[in-house]
Order: structure tokens, then C-alpha cells, then sequence
């Protein structure tokens, strides 16, 4: 009895280790708050939304029509694989069985780089088909595992015997062979469904521009904070097939006494497995329908993750009739080899000063007609051309989009003294509350700075003394992140944290307890500009975009969502509330503050020294 | 004849999709920038930095791996013994966490485990110490195990499954003692599934980037991480193949190991 009880315990833990996240998720697609880190009360309201929420279907339609497709190609070649080596030499088919196992035993980093370097070198536009190439290949083995064993149960005689008794090898298979094997390709496929459906690794180094698989809309949006919408999807799926699943086990079976039951078992498991087939069929091709629709007139853009109102991407479509294909990076550095490769053609990106400094110098941008953005010239205010000559010589490839500072959130409940220099992210009073900039040039900002130094220095000397500096307070950090930082310190998950001056007014509203301050050894002031590319496809309708962009209705609306600071004089106007369009953190006066300086790009050399030493101070 | 036809879709998919694609990785990491050949990119691996963090992915991994077959291994004994005739439930019980999409359970357990996450909060209300792993190791190795428990229960109850009874029976028959009826037949027969179990939560866990950035704070570099930097963010592809290859390395000798041990050549896993 003792041992019973024991066993049921220790199941029970398994399950609720197993599950605990799975219940945490659901919980919180019922949480009225929008950030993760807040309880908000219980709604249904994201349940409704979802439905709303055009992209996130989209990244449906795209994960489910891959997932079949995938599946239903690898099963049918895997099978034929399978009937083919039956016939083989035993050697030979060792051989097979081992180039079988590679995409399985291989490190799943190590199959997606592969398939992306074939996928350049071949030339083929990075996109859907990509995606579902990559998925069949990893998908394959699933199916000959699972049909092999069932393969090599079978009697060979009773083919010839049907061979005999007058069937073509048509008939023998789909009468003989097929029936008996069905069992190992039905769980083979479902298998390699569920593995497509889970899959991010590989998705994420074959999707090309504007397609989005679940996994990667969610691996884009964990930084920003997941839209609520996605916790409800998940749950909705979660659910949905957990009651398939009691459902088909709760069909009534006779007392399972192997073959004579498995017959019937297997009808019933068919039919399932036929309607099933049907449903799935309908919905990829209702998927990729729409993924195929209206090809001709798009713009894509490709920025920074939460950088626009979505209402103004539905706007600019109805408007204008272009439709809108819209891809998020997370840092610079993250957006450069993708534009670089040229495998994956944008209309319209959002890149910082230095990055459009070193995209200039390395040839990848191409000149804009002021004479099709009135908006552009009009309502963009002069001296915001101005700092941008700096990078951009004569104003021919960038339109300024957002401009601010990186400084200094803390929470006024969590650290006693005034707030005014780096050197406080650097007390041990506060480790494990501060949270750091995972990004190369911004991270070295704050270890230069701190210094003293230029945050454009390429003396060796000074950058190694930066180095060291974030290497000591490496321990005191919590965690290096990106976007992150705006939910945990809403969450007050940290008291100090390194950010981008837009968000500052954002986490302000959402918990009042957040101060922003422009530390007094200097900081970084950045703009970021709308370019467009050598290789972009439609430069009319980027150019379109960026004027729409710039329209002072369209800017205020963006500037009203993001609440990063606007370039844009004529948007500013319009702020209805004084304080904001007052307000030192939206647009403060910069001649206040002294040391303040832009990213220069520093050239390969320099970019190379950066990186090597940021790779020292994190992996210390 | 007609056989050998119907290989070849497959052979010429395998060709194209896994072969070529795997001679590339090891043409970009044996050439440097120009297309000149060169193992500088192999033997980045000696510098500290990557070491340091092979070094971390394989301590991680290998702990996880560990954890995993000394959770699973009771766990698919006791499974077997429940005499569930719904084998393919109990498959499905394991399988259907894997329906909600892999980041958001990674995400979840974020939101447990922050320092203000659920657990300290029910921590905190019983007025216990609370629970600080977020952005460490132990974190990691969490993330691990949770994700590829699956792979190790699955295999391992496969074998254990299969096991005829009858071979227990005489066992027992013959005056061995629960324990040595373990040691010398449940266990031995056990290994195959063991190995493959083995292998794959070991792979995965070493080759990881996602959970070492999710619940490591990115505090903790993995092999994994600085890979996919050099080809997402640093633009160093020559670099990352190099780390690659030294990554396939180790998997082939695991590999190795499992095959020999498991006499089929098969992962008869799942």
C-alpha cells in the first residue's frame, strides 16, 4: 500500500512539473493586464482579440499549413524509403538508416545553419518554401523510425501470396502491406506534425521576410512582452487537443487482447485519422491561399520590434491599396547579415545612425526622391536632418523616424539615493537588481562612459578598461536583455535598468513608481531613419510608406503607441496633453546635458574589436 | 529492380537536404574569409572564451541528462507496472506538452521563477525563504530537463514496456530478490532505450541557445549562443561553421557510443 501511494506521489509530481508552466499559461491568457508581470483581474477580452489579430492568424495558418504539408510530403517519402530498403542489402541499408538518423542526432543549430547556407548558395528566396523544405527534411526520420519496426514485422510471404493469388503490386501493397503498416505511418506523421509544430531552431535560420511560423511571431515578441493574445491561442490549441485526445481514448474498446482487436481498432483509428487528414487539408489550403493573394503591389518592411502602431500598418493598406508585409529585428546587429545576405529583400528598414553610416559605406542603400515625401520635407523638423548629416552626408538615404537618449530607470521604492551616473549600475547594494543592454555598442557605452571615454573610441587601452568594468560588474547584473527590460521593471522585477528614452514614458503610465534620468558623464543620443535598400523590390511604394509614415495624423498616432520621441514638428503640435509635449524625457533639451554623443560606425576592423571583446566580457 | 527505384526520392532529398548542406558547414569552417583553406576556425575553440563556454554547455548538459534519466527511469518502471492498457495515452501524456509552442513553456517558466514570479509569491505568503535560481545555472538546467524529460521517459518506456514478463517471472522463480532481478535483467534489457534516451536529451541540451538566453538572463554563454551570434548577429560565418564542426564532434561521439551499445544501429525511440 505504502508503495502504491508512493508511486501515485511521485507521478502526481512528475505531472505537476510537466504541467505547472502549461497552467501558468493558461492563467494568464485570462489576465486583463498587458504585461506578463501584473495581474490585472480576469477578462476574456484577449480570447476576443485573437480573432481580431490578423498577424498572429497568420503566423497560424503559416505553422499549420507547414506542419501538414511537412508532414504529409516526409510521411509519403519516408514510407516509400522504408519499402525500398526492405529490399536491400544489409549494408546498404545501414548506410541509409545512418544518413537517416543525422538530421535527428544532429544538433538541431547545426541543421538549420546547414539548410541556410544551401538555401543562399542555391539562391533560393528565403520564404515559405524554405521553411517547408527544412521542416520535411527533419521530419523524414520521425516517419522511418516509427515504419520501420512495422516493417519488419511483416511477412514477406503474404505479398507474394497476393502476387499469386492474382493482385497487381498495387493491389498487394494498398491490400497487404498497407493495412499493416498503417498503424507505424500514422504515428510516424502525427510525430512529425508535432515536431513541425514545435519546431523554432530551424524555422529561425531558413523563414525569410514577412512569414512567420507561431514559433518565431513568439520568439519575436518574448522581448517586447508577449501579446496576450498569443497565451489565449496557446491555451486554445492546448485544450482543443486534450479533449481530441480524451476523446479518442475514451472510445469504447474491448478488452484489448492484441491482433483481433488491433484490426478493428485500426478502422476506427482510420477514419479518425481520415477526417482529421480532411480538416487539416482544408485549412492549408485556406492558408496558403491567402499567403499566395495579391502579390503584386506590397511593401516590406522590416524595424524594430513594438516601433508602430498596428492600426496605422491596416491604415496605409486601406489608404493606399499597397499591402504591407512586416518583419521586427530586435538589435541592429541582428538586422545587418539579414539585409547583407541578400536573401531576404526589404522596401523599407529601420536601422540606428551608425548602422545606416556602416549600411552606406558597404553600398546596400540606395538614394531617396525627396520629391515623392512632401511629408518627409514638410513636417520633419530641420535640425533632426541636421544630426543626421552626420551619418548620412547630404540627407540622400535616411528620413528620421524616432530620436532619444539611453539612460538610467530605477524604481523610487527600491533605491534610496539620487539617481544621476552610470557608477550607481556599478554598487554592490544593488546586485542582482540591475539590468544590462544585451547589444554590443550599448553595453560598451555604459563601460566607456563611465570612464569617461568616448563611446566611439577605438583605443585599445580605453576599451579594455571598459571591458574590465563590465566583466566586474558582471556578478551584479541580473540579466542581460533588450526589450525585457521594460516589463521587469513594470514588474518590478529589478530597481535600475539600462533603456531607450521612448520606453521610459510608456513604463511611466504603467507603474508611476519609474524615474528616467540622463546620467551626468553623457549618453548616447540616437536617431533612428527610414532607408531603403540596393535590392529593395517596390522603392515607389517604400517611398510611399515613408511619406505615410511622416503624414503628422500618422505620426502622432505612432508616437502615441510607442512613445518614442518624434522628429516629426508638425505631430508634435498636435499632442493634445502639455505635459507630454512638454516633457524633458519625450523631447528634452539637449543642450543641457553635456558629453552627449552618436554611434559612429567604426569600421570592420573596429566592429570586429568590439564584438571580440564583448564576446570576452560575456562569456567571463 | 523495381525496389531500388523507389528508393530514390529519398536518396536524392538525403543528398540534397542533409549531405550537401552538411558539406557546406564544414567548407565554411575550414576556409577562412578569401576561400583559403584553414583550421583557424577550428581552433577558436581553444581560445577562453568558447572554451569557457563548450566547457559550460557540456557541464549543463551533461548535469541535465543525468537528472533526466534519474527522473525517468523510476518513472517509466512505475508507468509500466500501472498496467494502463492505453499505451499510447500514457505516449500522448508526454507528447501533448510539446503542442504548446516550446518558447511560451519556456517563457512560463520565467514567470515562475522571478524573483516576483508565482513561486515566490506563494513562497513569501507562507512566509518561507524565497527562491533565487532565475538567471543562474540551476535555472538552465531546469529549462533542460523540463523540455527533454519527454525524450528520456518515452525511450525508456519503450523498452521497458517490451520486456516479457515471463523472463521477470523466471527470475524470480529462480531465487533472485527484487534487486537482483533489476540489476540483472530489467536493467540490462533496459539499455538500448537508455542510450537513445540518452542521446537525445543530451544533444539538444548541449546545442541549446534558446533556454540559456531565456533563463540564463544571457548571463551564461553557451556554445550554442555564441554559434548562433556568429551567424545571426556577428556576421562571422567562416567562425561559426569552425565552432560547428568541433559541436558535431562531440555528437558523433555520442553517437558512437549509443551505436555500439545498441546493437540495431537504430534509435528505436518514439
Amino acid at each position: 500500500m505504502m508503495r502504491n501511494a508512493a508511486r501515485k506521489i511521485y507521478i502526481f509530481l512528475i505531472f505537476i512539473f510537466l504541467y505547472a508552466p502549461i497552467i501558468a499559461l493558461i492563467v494568464l491568457s485570462f489576465n486583463a493586464s498587458r504585461t506578463r508581470a501584473k495581474w490585472g483581474g480576469f477578462t476574456l477580452k484577449w480570447y476576443g482579440e485573437l480573432f481580431q489579430n490578423k498577424v498572429i492568424l497568420q503566423a497560424l495558418w503559416n505553422t499549420l499549413a507547414i506542419a501538414l504539408l511537412s508532414a504529409l510530403i516526409a510521411t509519403v517519402i519516408g514510407t516509400i524509403a522504408c519499402i525500398s530498403m526492405q529490399g536491400m542489402k544489409r549494408r546498404n541499408r545501414t548506410i541509409l538508416m545512418g544518413i537517416t538518423n543525422i538530421p535527428m542526432l544532429n544538433a538541431e543549430i547545426v541543421t538549420g545553419i546547414s539548410l541556410m547556407l544551401l538555401f543562399i548558395s542555391l539562391g533560393i528566396k528565403f520564404g515559405f518554401m524554405t521553411i517547408l523544405l527544412a521542416h520535411i527534411t527533419f521530419n523524414i526520420p520521425y516517419v522511418i523510425l516509427s515504419v520501420m519496426p512495422r516493417m519488419k514485422q511483416l511477412n514477406p510471404s503474404t505479398y507474394e501470396a497476393a502476387l499469386d493469388l492474382g493482385a497487381s503490386h498495387m493491389q498487394a501493397f494498398f491490400k497487404v502491406v498497407f493495412p499493416d503498416i498503417l498503424p507505424g505511418i500514422l504515428s510516424g506523421s502525427l510525430m512529425a506534425f508535432t515536431m513541425s509544430l514545435d519546431d523554432f531552431i530551424i524555422t529561425h535560420f531558413t523563414k525569410g521576410p514577412g512569414i512567420d511560423t507561431l514559433s518565431t511571431k513568439i520568439y519575436t515578441e518574448v522581448k517586447k512582452g508577449i501579446k496576450p493574445e498569443m497565451y489565449a491561442l496557446s491555451s486554445l490549441i492546448f485544450i482543443t487537443v486534450l479533449i481530441l485526445l480524451i476523446l479518442v481514448n475514451c472510445t469504447p474498446k474491448t478488452e484489448p487482447k492484441k491482433e483481433i482487436t488491433e484490426r478493428s481498432k485500426n478502422s476506427s483509428k482510420k477514419w479518425i485519422a481520415a477526417v482529421v487528414c480532411v480538416i487539416l487539408c482544408i485549412v492549408a489550403v485556406f492558408g496558403f491561399s491567402t499567403f499566395k493573394s495579391n502579390q503584386s503591389n506590397e511593401v516590406y518592411v522590416f524595424n524594430w520590434g513594438e516601433y508602430i502602431d498596428p492600426e496605422v500598418l491596416v491604415m496605409f493598406e486601406e489608404e493606399t491599396g499597397i499591402k504591407v508585409i512586416y518583419d521586427e529585428y530586435e538589435t541592429n546587429e541582428i538586422m545587418y547579415p539579414k539585409v547583407e545576405a541578400g536573401t531576404s529583400a526589404y522596401d523599407v528598414i529601420c536601422p540606428s545612425d551608425y548602422m545606416i553610416q556602416k549600411m552606406i559605406e558597404n553600398d546596400l542603400l540606395q538614394e531617396l526622391d525627396f520629391d515623392n515625401m512632401p511629408n518627409a520635407v514638410a513636417n520633419i523638423g530641420a535640425q533632426y536632418y541636421e544630426q543626421s548629416a552626420a551619418f548620412d552626408p547630404g540627407n540622400k538615404y535616411c528620413v528620421p523616424y524616432c530620436w532619444g537618449t539611453v539612460g538610467i530607470l530605477y524604481n523610487k521604492t527600491m533605491v534610496e539615493e539620487p539617481v544621476d551616473s552610470w557608477s550607481i549600475l556599478w554598487d554592490e547594494k544593488y546586485a542582482n537588481n540591475i539590468l544590462m543592454q544585451d547589444s554590443v555598442r550599448d553595453a560598451f557605452m555604459v563601460g566607456l562612459k563611465l570612464n569617461g571615454f568616448s563611446m566611439n573610441t577605438l583605443n585599445e587601452n580605453e576599451l579594455q578598461i571598459a571591458k574590465e568594468a563590465l566583466i566586474k560588474q558582471k556578478p551584479l547584473v541580473q540579466a542581460y536583455v533588450v526589450d525585457q527590460v521594460r516589463d521587469k521593471m513594470i514588474g518590478g522585477e529589478a530597481a535600475l535598468g539600462v533603456i531607450y528614452s521612448g520606453e521610459a514614458i510608456y513604463t511611466q503610465q504603467e507603474n508611476a513608481d519609474l524615474e528616467y534620468v540622463i546620467p551626468k558623464e553623457g549618453t548616447n543620443v540616437w536617431i533612428d531613419g527610414w532607408v531603403v535598400p540596393k535590392n529593395a523590390p517596390n522603392k515607389k511604394n517604400a517611398e510611399i510608406f515613408i511619406d505615410y509614415m511622416c503624414r503628422e495624423d500618422i505620426a502622432l498616432m505612432n508616437f502615441e503607441y510607442i512613445t518614442y520621441s518624434t522628429p516629426n514638428e508638425a505631430a508634435r503640435a498636435l499632442i493634445e496633453d502639455e505635459e507630454i509635449r512638454n516633457s524633458s524625457i519625450a523631447f528634452p533639451d539637449l543642450s543641457q546635458y553635456q558629453n552627449l554623443e552618436t554611434f559612429n560606425y567604426l569600421g570592420e576592423d573596429g566592429d570586429e574589436l568590439y564584438n571580440s571583446l564583448w564576446k570576452e566580457a560575456m562569456s567571463y | 529492380m523495381n525496389k531500388k527505384m523507389l528508393s530514390a526520392p529519398f536518396l536524392f532529398w538525403s543528398a540534397l537536404f542533409i549531405i550537401i548542406p552538411l558539406c557546406m558547414v564544414f567548407y565554411y569552417g575550414l576556409t577562412d574569409k578569401n576561400g583559403a583553406f584553414t583550421l583557424e576556425n577550428v581552433m577558436a575553440i581553444a581560445t577562453p572564451e568558447h572554451s569557457k563556454a563548450l566547457w559550460e554547455a557540456l557541464k549543463l548538459s551533461v548535469i541535465s541528462t543525468i537528472i533526466c534519466l534519474l527522473l525517468a527511469y523510476p518513472l517509466a518502471m512505475i508507468l509500466c507496472n500501472l498496467n494502463v492498457n492505453q499505451n499510447s495515452f500514457i505516449i500522448m501524456i508526454f507528447v501533448l506538452p510539446m503542442w504548446m509552442n516550446f518558447l511560451l513553456r519556456t517563457l512560463a517558466w520565467q514567470t515562475l521563477l522571478e524573483k516576483t514570479g508565482v513561486i515566490n509569491s506563494v513562497l513569501g505568503f507562507f512566509h518561507l525563504p524565497t527562491l533565487n535560481i532565475i538567471n543562474t545555472p540551476s535555472a538552465i538546467v531546469l529549462g533542460m530537463v523540463y523540455n527533454f524529460l519527454p525524450f528520456m521517459v518515452l525511450p525508456l518506456y519503450n523498452v521497458l514496456v517490451k520486456i516479457d514478463r515471463n523472463v521477470i517471472n523466471a527470475a524470480r522463480d529462480l531465487g533472485a530478490n527484487e534487486l537482483q532481478t533489476f540489476m540483472k535483467i530489467i536493467f540490462p534489457l533496459s539499455l538500448p532505450g537508455m542510450f537513445s534516451g540518452i542521446t537525445m536529451v543530451f544533444v539538444p541540451a548541449l546545442t541549446t541557445f534558446v533556454i540559456s538566453k531565456m533563463l540564463g538572463g544571457s548571463k551564461i554563454l553557451l556554445i550554442g549562443n555564441i554559434i548562433e551570434q556568429e551567424f545571426t548577429q556577428t556576421g562571422n560565418w567562416n567562425l561559426g561553421s569552425g565552432l560547428s564542426i568541433v559541436l558535431m564532434l562531440f555528437i558523433i561521439f555520442n553517437m558512437v557510443i549509443s551505436t555500439v551499445t545498441d546493437k540495431d544501429g537504430e534509435v528505436n525511440a518514439l
